[in-house]
């Protein structure tokens, strides 16, 4: 048996998931801003588009992410003119949990932009900071538990997410076979015992990063109480 | 000189102000909801579908119809809103400096804080300050920014609010040290008088006065409930005798003023309510108020059940307010030589 030790496993899981996290980070917080501050029909739109992957057949996010990036698909091309392979390597990991993970970032950081007083940002700009500064000196720091637990949440996703990355990175240990892949590789073959540790530490680190995004969500800082 | 011509679309009635205001201390008055807040708003650059003209001392702030519609962070005013509007996730110093261009003179800091005697509330969070606090450091988060006009929006105290929590006396010193043109949003129509050279009074968005503030009483409070007409004197208190009542002093006049705030002399600030003034037709005598005065009828107004009178009396314009029956009883026109009677516990002491 060539299996892999299960801290490796580990070890690429957070790896992946934490550079997915770090690639939605700014994405995410900038769509959350705008549909924050965005109205009408068009709000609307966008965020049902954006709240897909939250209720899509993962494999069907999956094979979606497959038809954009195969060589001849509409990304595919661009990506192979420019010599980047991501097809069944990490990166294609990446972009699975990435793409999954999104929505769980942009809900908690929209509400929590949602709760500032838009006349707290007027405040802002009248005396005389520019859009991004009121957003980085006002709404941010009025903002940023929402934020992070909507960053951990993502990030907790990024750990366990299996449908769209076997659909466009495969299943291939020590390339592309994250803790999920693992669980479901090792009891496929029959080795419940090994896939049963796995589980025990994605339980420990789940908890712990839920819980940690839960008692950002809900504390409020103490000073802000009047 | 403040010159507006500006249009607004609002829910109930169009906001529509054009006033040529010859003074650069401005009051606005009004009943609430006749579209003082967003005049200001206006002004500030903070109400994008506005249109119109805004000019500071021959200086357009605004002209949509030239395409001058600048944002809100390059107009250079000062907004003070009704609620303050402080940073909360900021100390009092942090939102002082908010607006300051990073390396701009110090003196600026220290100039707002000294004026607005912040100084022991630097380091407190705004949750933690009282409404008078909150204006005061809102008001010098303001003048840092070295606006070339400020915007008050006081907002409405009750009967029964303190008066020491009054924005009035620091608008004064402001007025008195920095010379920043104002508009100053209010309900008290006798804090208009003292710290504004014009005043502008707006009903459902339109301008129904525009000048000076004394020309006409009646007109804010026609239908405002909540307008205050208090006469506010600014003298100095010299020191009166352990015990006795403090002596106040107003263009040679001498009052007697209650003892218990009479510690500090020096320049002071009074307020005296148009009910506490008494007018008498005849020589005063045998009365216990303190402050007994002569002077004369200048005009009389009135609005609803309340008739309102100035008198010219010891070198300042007083407000009375009497009743109708009272005022056909007394027979009180212009011109006619009254007596005045106020009571020393009616002087409240703003500053």
């Amino acid at each position: 048996m060539t299996a892999q030790p299960d801290l490796s496993i580990f070890l690429l899981t957070l790896r992946v998931a934490a550079l997915a996290t770090l690639f939605i980070l700014p994405l995410g917080v900038a769509a959350a801003w705008y549909l924050a501050r965005l109205g009408g029909p068009w709000r609307t739109a966008l965020e049902t588009l954006l709240s897909l992957p939250l209720v899509l057949p993962p494999t069907a996010v999956g094979l979606l992410l497959l038809e954009l990036l195969r060589r001849n698909g509409a990304l595919g091309r661009l990506l192979d003119r420019a010599g980047i392979e991501v097809l069944f390597t990490w990166k294609a990991v990446v972009l699975a949990t990435a793409v999954m993970s999104f929505p769980l970032l942009v809900r908690p950081a929209r509400t929590a932009f949602e709760e500032i007083d838009p006349r707290l940002l007027a405040m802002g700009r009248s005396l005389g900071g520019r859009p991004f500064t009121v957003f980085r000196r006002v709404a941010l720091p009025l903002s940023w538990r929402g934020v992070a637990a909507g960053t951990l949440l993502a990030f907790s996703r990024a750990l366990g997410e299996f449908g769209a990355t076997i659909m466009i990175a495969g299943n291939i240990p020590g390339r592309t076979q994250t803790m999920a892949l693992a669980i479901f590789q090792r009891t496929h073959i029959g080795e419940d015992a090994a896939a049963l540790r796995l589980v025990a530490i994605t339980v420990v680190v789940a908890f712990a990063v839920v819980g940690a995004s839960e008692v950002l969500g809900r504390r409020r800082e103490r000073r802000f109480a009047a | 000189m403040i010159e507006l011509d500006v249009s607004l679309p609002l829910s109930r009635f169009p906001l529509r102000v054009q006033a040529a205001l010859p003074s650069d201390t401005v009051a606005v008055l009004g009943p609430s909801g006749s579209g003082k807040t967003s005049l200001l708003e206006t002004i500030a650059g903070l109400r994008p579908r506005a249109a119109g003209r805004v000019a500071i001392r021959g200086e357009a702030v605004m002209d949509t119809a030239r395409g001058l519609r600048p944002p809100p962070e390059r107009r250079r005013i000062g907004y003070v809103p009704q609620d303050s509007l402080l940073f909360p996730h900021l100390d009092v110093e942090e939102n002082v400096r908010f607006g300051m261009a990073r390396g701009a003179a110090t003196r600026l800091f220290d100039e707002a804080v000294r004026i607005l005697e912040i100084e022991p509330l630097l380091r407190q969070y705004p949750a933690t300050l009282s409404g008078g606090e909150r204006q005061r450091v809102a008001l010098a988060r303001a003048l840092a920014t070295e606006p070339r006009l400020l915007l008050l929006d006081e907002p409405l105290a009750g009967v029964d609010a303190a008066l020491r929590g009054r924005i009035l006396p620091y608008l004064l010193r402001i007025r008195e040290s920095l010379a920043i043109p104002f508009l100053y949003v209010t309900h008290n129509a006798g804090e208009a008088r003292a710290v504004a050279e014009s005043a502008l009074v707006l009903r459902r968005g339109a301008v129904v006065h525009a000048g000076a503030p004394e020309e006409s009483i009646a007109a804010p409070s026609r239908d405002d409930p909540e307008a205050r007409f208090d006469n506010v004197l600014a003298g100095m208190l010299s020191a009166g005798e352990p015990g006795a009542a403090g002596v106040f002093v107003v263009h040679g006049q001498r009052f007697a003023v209650p003892a218990e705030r009479a510690g500090a002399p020096g320049p002071a600030l009074y307020a005296v309510a148009p009910d506490d003034v008494l007018v008498s037709t005849r020589p005063l005598a045998g009365v216990s108020a303190r402050n007994v005065l002569r002077g004369r009828v200048r005009s009389v107004e009135e609005a609803g059940g309340t008739a309102w009178i100035r008198i010219g009396a010891g070198g300042f314009d007083w407000t009375a307010r009497l009743t109708r029956g009272a005022l056909e009883e007394l027979g009180l026109t212009p011109g006619l030589d009254v007596w005045l009677a106020v009571k020393t516990h009616a002087f409240r002491r703003l500053r």
